[in-house]
């Protein structure tokens, strides 16, 4: 039976964009495959881990309706490495999925579409709305990197979203640092607070493009629903209670400076070089018009750096861990960033002055 | 012990309990209660009176068992006596000449004092004492139950004769086991009382055959005889003192570890004693030389002045509390490491040698046209430090004598040998001796004086790579990371109380941990190094140690396990090649390294096979 004929890149896009979630170990077999279901001239595809469910659809000629599934890697792995602009076919018979390109003759194992676990959709949508793909993308690009891994605190592990009346805020957080963004948006639902799962955040963030095209979101008591394009992504949700992030964010803070991303960045990488590697540590003084950054490690080395500032608060010795410091001037974009310190003792804050919304906290290390 | 009490009450209960006064108990019934608490089969009667005698300053003592003990059960020791008087108190409950106040109790130094045993034995049994105190005209025997001694012949010291044990009570009778393990009991009371007095001979029979005859001797050579010839082959001396306290014994060698505890004797000031605290403190000094849930065995003695202990918490008095159980813990635990630390050079380590010696010297003596001269450059990783010093005129003459005395054989093995070893062969005393090759890139064979050595080199420098790891960090402040989202969790009130007693010396392992609630306790920092463990479980071992041995090794455990993975990560793999002059470098460094005896998981880094097992394989100079 016939499924579809297309030009490689055609296939490829569709494939690549849902089988990012297909993990490669599965004991449920059918798990690593893509659910493929050919209707009316649309060829849907489809890929879940049970969490997460991603599906995207492409245009193709009108035929009899089909459906099955198939490795999601191999078949991936097959389209990429033919040559670009190759013409593609794929057949169903007798259980195999024949695919032809010029010369290239694969066949490959399927098993049952009834078989595939497809996550059963919420019907209680309520709260919704829609920002462009690019501004959710930045903003998510401000908080996800504090996430924690494998945290046994399960709630950890993913990203707070809260939607209110016009602002959505991103919160995520591993118990050492904090970072918190704002992103206004069009919305007129009563406040939701939901978590969403670690996996689902890194795997949207990778499908968003730059571009002011809408994404819809969607939000049900367990679930969470994006709609771009041609994709959707419907996820389970975290359940838990996250930290409330207000206590930790903190305020008033009178010693303050401003530097440039790019010194700053440069001054922690190379210190970084002679930091005892098990730990990180990373000692900042700030002092009347000067950041002294200085690293030591077991072997009695020592590295020194220097930045001037524009600084006349209290002088402030403090350690850090340097990865959580690098971590957020990676990922924030603007030319400079405000460092806020209480003493040697308490989290700094930094934020940016071109995006007041953003708050990232980090705790000191007591070297 | 319950069994008996229990037993007691439940022959007392069926005639309407309530209804009777309160009366004092009958002596022989008080006797008998406390004999279940001390008596509890032939091993712990003789237990007692093995203690009696050595009190009593016996330098010999016979020990005559039948069927068991429980039949009879008859000690001779040859000590200072009891004088007419006295027979009759001693066999009378609470009566002791050991101490005679409250400060004579908390500074005991006798094995008893109770002045119970003798009584509750009496009580349960069929006793008979004789005895003879010096300078008496002869002694005079006294049986249980009666009040007046009669006269009786005998040298000198005291005879006690135990017969029937527990014939007047079916029901403790019945928990007895057979004649075999009740000797076997006995067998192992006997070895923890000889184990704590080399200087006392002890003579064993069971059935009218001598089962174990002990001479007076040094206590190395008493564990020894207890614990066995194999034991002895590997163990390792202990010895250390810190002011008032002292520690002597040995240890087994990690690779011997047996799956048991049962060859694990700790005494207290000459008490067998089964400690927590000690039991720990012995156990985190084996932790990463030994393989699994294997157990080491050992013989450990501590000394320490009698008021910083207190003996008198149990009966049997296995148990024991330590005024300072966390100084103890460290002590103990330092001594051993020590003792474990010997490096694969296990007596004489060339420090000395190895610093003077010319640097890679060791290839310059010819046969240079057989080999790349690549092969030949000092390495320039700074992991090998320890440059291969040059061979010593003296050592290497005696090294070719020991060959020589083999006569035409060495010939024959050297007429092949330019060919693939490096040339004459320098021979310094080194313990592991000198790299000739490398083995399907796993193995290092180095020869040494006694033969072949061959080294596991993935194992060994993982070793080392350990220790340089952990040197690096002793010392160091441990940093904190103080956490923006304190972990809290329920907890028991015990340990809600730990942390608060406990307040600085968690900070100074890096933690921070609050009480939020009676039953409830936060983290609010956490050794830097351990950030990205799970904080709540690690906050709770530390309490649990803290609480138990007053120490907090637990962390240890945890950084070293994340060194030791470091470690695994950074030693050289399987198939790399090594040079020789690398070779010999890693072996220089196990030398001076710590355990290197040992692969961070317990498994041996290094075999030694002599000459003579080679000869053997080969059917030589038989």
């Amino acid at each position: 039976m016939h499924l579809v004929t297309a030009e490689r890149d055609a296939l490829l896009k569709p494939i690549q964009t849902v089988s990012g979630i297909v993990e490669r170990r599965h004991t449920l077999p059918i798990l690593s495959n893509l659910l493929l279901t050919k209707t009316d001239g649309e060829l849907s595809f489809l890929a879940t881990d049970i969490e997460v469910q991603i599906s995207t659809k492409a245009q193709c000629e009108k035929g009899q309706d089909a459906a099955t599934t198939v490795a999601a890697r191999k078949l991936l792995d097959i389209l990429r490495a033919l040559p670009a602009g190759a013409n593609v076919s794929m057949e169903l018979n007798n259980k195999k999925l024949n695919i032809k390109a010029g010369k290239s003759r694969f066949s490959l194992q399927t098993l049952a579409a009834e078989d595939f676990p497809t996550v059963s959709q919420s019907a209680e949508f309520k709260a919704g709305f829609t920002v462009g793909q690019k501004s959710l993308k930045a903003l998510l690009a401000l908080v996800q990197y504090a996430m924690a891994q494998q945290d046994i605190r399960y709630y950890l592990n993913g990203l707070l979203l809260i939607v209110e009346k016009g602002q959505a805020k991103v919160v995520a957080t591993d118990g050492h640092r904090l970072a918190f963004a704002a992103l206004a948006v069009e919305s007129d639902v009563d406040r939701q607070e939901v978590i969403i799962p670690r996996k689902t955040v890194i795997e949207l963030e990778r499908l968003l493009d730059d571009s002011d095209e809408p994404i819809r979101i969607d939000i049900a008591p367990t679930q969470v629903r994006f709609q771009f394009g041609n994709v959707e992504l419907v996820s389970k949700l975290v359940e838990g209670k996250f930290p409330d992030y207000n206590r930790v964010i903190p305020t008033g803070y009178k010693n303050s400076f401003s530097i440039a991303r790019e010194e700053l960045i440069g001054c922690l990488q190379r210190a970084a070089i002679l930091t005892n590697e098990k730990f990180k540590g990373v000692r900042c003084v700030v002092g009347d018009g000067s950041l002294k950054i200085s690293c030591t490690n077991t072997d009695q080395e020592e590295a020194q750096e220097e930045a001037e500032i524009d600084y006349s608060g209290d002088a402030i010795d403090i350690g850090f861990n340097v990865t959580y410091l690098l971590d957020v001037l990676a990922h924030v974009k603007s030319e400079t960033i405000t460092v806020a310190l209480g003493d040697a003792n308490s989290s700094a804050l930094v934020t940016t002055p071109d995006n007041t919304e953003f708050k990232y906290v980090v705790m000191p290390m007591r070297i | 012990m319950i069994p008996e009490v229990y037993n007691f009450a439940m022959n007392a209960v069926p005639e309407g309990a309530g209804a009777r006064p309160i009366r004092l108990l009958p002596d022989t019934l008080i006797s008998q209660i406390a004999a279940g608490e001390v008596v509890e089969r032939p091993a712990s009667v003789l237990k007692e009176l093995l203690e009696n005698a050595l009190d009593a300053g016996a330098t010999a003592i016979d020990i005559r068992l039948d069927a068991g003990g429980v039949k009879r059960l008859r000690i001779a020791d040859d000590g200072h006596g009891i004088p007419r008087d006295e027979l009759a108190p001693a066999l009378t409950r609470h009566a002791t000449s050991k101490i005679a106040s409250l400060e004579e109790l908390e500074n005991v130094a006798s094995l008893g004092f109770r002045g119970e045993a003798l009584a509750s034995i009496a009580s349960v049994a069929d006793l008979t004492l004789t005895s003879r105190a010096r300078g008496a005209p002869h002694a005079f025997a006294l049986a249980g139950g009666h009040r007046d001694p009669a006269r009786a012949a005998l040298a000198a010291g005291t005879v006690i004769e135990v017969a029937e044990l527990f014939g007047q009570v079916p029901a403790r009778r019945k928990f007895l086991k057979s004649e075999a393990t009740e000797f076997a009991h006995c067998g192992e009371a006997l070895r923890r009382i000889a184990l704590s007095r080399p200087e006392v001979s002890f003579t064993l029979a069971h059935n009218g055959r001598v089962a174990q005859h002990l001479k007076a001797e040094t206590l190395e050579a008493r564990i020894t005889h207890v614990l066995g010839e194999e034991f002895a082959r590997g163990a390792r001396m202990v010895e250390a003192q810190a002011g008032p306290i002292g520690i002597i014994g040995m240890i087994g060698d990690p690779a011997q570890a047996r799956a048991s505890r049962d060859a694990q004797y700790f005494f207290v000031n000459g008490r067998f004693v089964r400690d927590k605290v000690l039991q720990h403190a012995v156990r985190a000094a084996y932790a990463d030389v030994l393989h699994g849930d294997r157990q080491p065995a050992y013989a450990l003695f501590i000394t320490l002045p009698p008021a910083g202990v207190d003996v008198n918490v149990h009966p049997a008095k296995t148990e024991v509390r330590f005024r300072e159980s966390q100084g103890i813990h460290q002590f103990v635990m330092r001594a051993v490491s020590a003792a474990l630390s010997a490096s694969a050079a296990d007596a004489p380590v060339p420090m000395a040698n190895a610093a003077s010696g010319a640097p890679a010297a060791i290839v310059d003596g010819g046969a240079d046209a057989v080999r790349p001269p690549a092969m030949f450059t000092p390495t320039p990783m700074s992991l090998f430090r320890a440059a291969p010093p040059a061979g010593q005129p003296q050592s290497q003459a005696a090294y070719f004598a020991m060959f020589s005395a083999a006569g035409a054989t060495s010939r024959a093995m050297e007429a092949p040998a330019p060919s693939y070893l490096p040339a004459p062969l320098p021979e310094g005393d080194m313990p592991l001796g000198h790299a000739v090759a490398q083995l399907h890139g796993i193995y290092i064979l180095a020869q040494n004086r006694a033969g072949l050595v061959v080294v596991d080199m993935h194992a060994a420098h993982e070793r080392i790579l350990y220790e340089t790891f952990k040197k690096d960090l002793e010392g160091e402040r441990i940093a904190a990371q103080p956490l923006l989202i304190p972990v809290a969790f329920n907890a028991e009130r015990i340990e809600v109380a730990t942390a608060g007693d406990y307040a600085d010396a968690l900070d100074r392992l890096g933690f921070e941990i609050t009480p939020l609630s009676e039953t409830s306790l936060a983290v609010r920092s956490v050794p830097a190094l351990l950030a990205d463990t799970d904080a709540k479980a690690l906050a709770r071992d530390v309490l649990k140690e803290l609480q138990e041995f007053g120490s907090g090794e637990v962390l240890t455990r945890h950084r070293d396990e994340l060194l030791s993975t470091m470690a695994c990560h950074a030693a050289v793999r399987a198939n790399r090649r090594l040079s020789l002059a690398e070779m010999d470098a890693l072996l220089r460094q196990m030398e001076e390294t710590e355990k290197s005896g040992q692969c961070n998981h317990g498994r041996p880094t290094w075999y030694q096979f002599a000459l003579a097992d080679l000869d053997r394989l080969f059917l030589r100079g038989r």
